[in-house]
């Protein structure tokens, strides 16, 4: 059985985020006004965010995973800002305790009587919108895959490291499929390293999350993402389909233009905290 | 009649770590809970023993709460009142020791936590016939043994049934009718020599592999009655083996002697 080991402080595993700041992510994502910049910063803040408060404790966050944030474009290298600037795999904990800032954002939340209210939530941020430079893609899969070389060498029994690159998919260092392909070889005993792939797009295209195909994706980039996207683990298929997001046996680590901070609900570390229905 | 505890905690964990809970009453009929905090909520352990602490004490004084499943839903629904108020002293404490909560923190304390309840209350009358009922919400189990035979294994009888998404009482949940939904009861009569069994999931589930497979892993428990030594040892060995799942382990045995 794959994708099963037990996550826990003696056997981590580990994140390593690839987020696109090419000068293309200044254009705004299809059908919205929000640029791409802000909305790959605000999806890896918020991934951080939930991942942290997953893993919290009375004592504490604790290390069950080690993450690293590879920004792309003028430059390859960590993209934490504030104190966590220029460091790779950081212990999760250091990340919860070690936000460039914390922000204060309003949300509106039901009020219980069938309205909205609005409320004050607070935001960590370890990465602010960059856009500038070109785009190596292969570059940013090729210091991935190092990270992952070594984490899998130091933890064999691992559940294996996930890899989620976050783009508008215009890589400008040639066909990002083999370097996607060499980070996929990767294996622990519990199976493949995974990589995962959030496409922003400016083209106004229907929204796609975890497809088993790529006959409706709209252009080529997204297309070459799907195909570097890994299979979903049957486990994950099974909690994207509890929370209503259809994911079929071939449905892969790829969405368009949509959330994928559910994917921190894919993840096992114990008895979850489900409500009653 | 006798009973003992046994506790380890997950391998990995401190003992202080440890999110099952247990509580055992002797001042009248034995009123015993076990209650296994969800990993993933903040302050599960000391959820867990509040709900075990309320639902004995609500056992004691009341012996219709484990036979009806809305007494036992107001029961649980009293433990939630009360979490509300210790909540509130935790995290004045947090505040005064000059250690806030956390941003991290925050959307677990607002959200509850989760965990599995079992309690079960054993009357025994002067012929020598014990009245046993027991109430339960998620994967907590009792079973009931007789010489080298099983007779009830409550509230899941086949190991299969296990999974990581179980029921569990959230410490905010109000809604009455939801829970009683959820709780099951049993009841029924026990002679002398009856031993029952009351565990948290990764146990109960070793148990219900081994009677499947003839085993009688009722021995294997109630010898470590006699002297707790290596029970730890025990635990570790059986999931080195593969046969019982890395989580907390809480059992309470209680011998009608």
């Amino acid at each position: 059985m794959t994708y099963a080991a037990e996550i826990s402080r003696a056997n981590p595993s580990c994140f390593v985020f690839l987020v696109d700041q090419s000068a293309s992510m200044t254009d705004p994502i299809g059908g919205g006004r929000q640029r791409k910049a802000d909305v790959v910063a605000d999806a890896i803040n918020r991934l951080l965010a939930e991942l942290s408060v997953k893993c919290a404790k009375e004592e504490g966050v604790r290390d069950y995973f080690h993450v690293a944030v590879i920004g792309y474009g003028h430059a390859v290298g960590s993209a934490f800002t504030g104190p966590l600037a220029g460091r790779d795999l950081v212990p999760l904990s250091q990340v919860a305790d070690r936000p460039a800032r914390v922000e204060k954002r309003t949300k509106k939340v039901p009020d219980g009587a069938g309205g909205l209210v609005e409320t004050t939530t607070r935001f960590p941020v370890w990465v602010d919108p960059v856009a500038h430079g070109p785009t190596p893609m292969c570059r940013a899969l090729e210091s991935a895959e190092a990270l992952v070389t070594d984490w899998v060498a130091r933890h064999p029994d691992s559940f294996p490291p996930i890899v989620l690159n976050l783009t508008d998919g215009d890589s400008t260092d040639g066909d990002p499929a083999g370097a996607a392909w060499a980070v996929q070889t990767h294996v622990t005993a519990d199976g493949a390293a995974l990589l995962f792939n959030l496409h922003v797009s400016a083209t106004n295209a229907v929204p796609v999350t975890f497809p088993d195909t790529d006959v409706a994706l709209p252009d080529a980039y997204a297309r070459t993402l799907f195909g570097m996207s890994s299979l979903l683990p049957p486990h994950m298929r099974f909690y994207a389909l509890q929370q209503g997001v259809p994911a079929g046996d071939l449905a892969r680590g790829f969405v368009y233009n949509a959330d994928i901070t559910s994917l921190v609900q894919f993840l096992d570390i114990g008895t979850r905290a489900t409500d009653l229905r | 009649m006798v009973t003992f505890s046994l506790r380890v905690p997950k391998q990995g964990n401190t003992v202080r770590e440890c999110e099952d809970a247990s509580r055992v009453l002797t001042d009248g009929p034995v009123c015993v809970a076990v209650a296994d905090g969800a990993s993933e909520s903040l302050l599960a352990g000391e959820w867990a023993d509040l709900l075990a602490r309320t639902l004995t004490e609500a056992a004691r004084d009341d012996d219709c709460v484990l036979r009806d499943v809305d007494s036992f839903a107001s029961a649980l629904v009293r433990a939630g009142e009360a979490w509300s108020g210790w909540l509130a002293d935790y995290v004045a404490t947090r505040e005064a020791d000059g250690r806030p909560i956390a941003w991290y923190e925050q959307p677990k304390l607002d959200r509850g936590p989760h965990a599995a309840v079992v309690a079960a209350r054993f009357d025994t009358d002067p012929s020598g016939v014990t009245q046993w009922d027991v109430a339960a919400l998620g994967d907590s189990c009792l079973f009931h043994t007789r010489g080298g035979r099983l007779l009830h294994a409550f509230p899941i009888e086949s190991a299969e049934a296990f999974h990581n998404s179980p029921g569990l009482v959230n410490a905010f949940d109000r809604d009455h009718a939801l829970l009683a939904r959820h709780v099951r009861t049993l009841s029924g009569t026990a002679e002398p020599g009856d031993r029952f069994f009351l565990g948290t999931d990764a146990l109960a589930a070793w148990f219900l592999r081994a009677a499947d497979r003839g085993d009688r892993p009722w021995d294997v428990l109630a010898d470590f009655t006699r002297s707790s030594d290596g029970f730890t040892e025990w635990v570790a060995r059986a999931r080195a083996e593969g046969l019982m799942r890395n989580d907390d382990v809480t059992v309470v045995l209680v011998d009608l002697g």
